[in-house]
């Protein structure tokens, strides 16, 4: 029974661990995009911030996918 | 397509997408293409050497000579090296930073190489999708952001971190400890990780909905109209086969930025 069970839970989990990282990219990009928009001259800076906070963000994502695969 | 779908047991008649049994399958090479004294040359490890040469022959044909006019090969090749420096290693680290340039610019010229391997027509393998690669890459940068800290800050650069002075002291052991977990243990690991599972992602789709998609569409003599299945899993393995050019350059990118951030944080420690 549990080791049927093992795969759906693996991938409820995963599901579970791209909520929150999938929000906030979003506020992350959100805030990026106002920031270029208000000030344009300024663009380069937000935007290497902004892949830094996408890729720090997205850190759990990741390491949620790679656990569904050792679970 | 047995080169990237190694299990052949797909029946299109039962299945709707041609999973294989065991996910390795698709990312380990048992058999070596040659042996040189024991060592054997797997797929892998060939394509390692194959992003090697083909790092140094861009390197070499782009900068030979000293020409007044560059070829357009060598102005592509400069302009690349130009990014690496003024953006990454001088924008982040700042003036000194310049002498960090090699590290970078090998880090992200193989990284690029290596995940461009996943799109690459024929070979459809990105080196990086095996975890010994980008963790070797950020063990690497983890000894060079240690030494710099210590060489820069002597002691100080590991007290101030388990002991922040710039937070209040009801808190510093707290701070501390995640400072010290946060930045000796998980940044290496989040840095190998994000890499290793963004090309492993990148590398199941193309070959479950490329592969798949082709299965289908190839039987349609056994299955009839069954077969139609195979053209969305086509047409919608083709649209990420697009976005996973665009990943494996960011990647690179972002794996050579987040290094010079980390070095960064050792030479100007903030406080």
């Amino acid at each position: 029974m549990v080791e049927e069970l093992k795969g759906a839970i693996a991938l409820v989990g995963y599901g579970l661990a791209a909520i929150g990282p999938g929000i906030g990219i979003g506020i992350v990009v959100g805030n990026a995009i106002t920031a270029m928009a208000r000030q344009p001259e300024a663009a380069a800076v937000a935007r290497t911030t902004m892949f830094l906070g996408i890729a720090f963000t997205e850190a759990l994502a990741l390491i949620g996918f790679v656990l569904f695969f050792i679970a | 397509m047995e080169l990237i779908l190694a299990s052949g047991a797909c029946d299109p008649a039962e299945e709707i997408i041609c999973a294989p049994a065991d996910v390795l399958e698709l990312f380990e090479f048992k058999e070596a293409l040659f042996s040189i004294g024991g060592f054997h040359f797997t797929k892998t490890v060939f394509l390692i050497f194959l992003a090697m040469v083909i790092v140094l022959a861009m390197l070499f044909f782009g900068l030979r000579g000293n020409r007044v006019v560059p070829t357009k090969f060598g102005t592509a090749v400069e302009s690349m090296i130009t990014f690496v420096k003024d953006e990454v290693a001088i924008g982040i680290i700042g003036p000194e930073g310049a002498r960090y340039t090699p590290y970078l610019l090998s880090l992200f010229l193989f990284i690029i190489v290596g995940n461009l391997f996943e799109v690459t027509p024929f070979i459809n393998f990105p080196i990086m999708s095996r975890m010994a690669l980008p963790l070797f890459m950020a063990v690497m940068t983890w000894v060079i952001f240690v030494f710099v800290g210590f060489a820069k800050n002597q002691h100080h650069y590991f007290f101030d971190t388990i002991w922040p002075k710039s937070v209040p002291v009801a808190l510093r052991p707290l701070v501390g400890l995640i400072e010290l977990v946060s930045i000796f243990v998980l940044r290496p690991i989040t840095l190998a990780v994000r890499l290793f599972a963004n090309m492993v992602a990148g590398h199941l789709m193309l070959t479950l909905l490329l592969a798949s998609g082709w299965i289908f569409m190839s039987s349609v003599g056994d299955i009839g109209a069954r077969a139609v299945i195979g053209v969305p899993w086509f047409l919608f393995g083709l649209g990420i086969y697009v976005f996973e050019i665009v990943v494996a350059v960011l990647q690179a990118y972002i794996f050579t930025l987040l290094s010079a951030v980390y070095i960064q944080t050792s030479v100007h420690p903030e406080h």
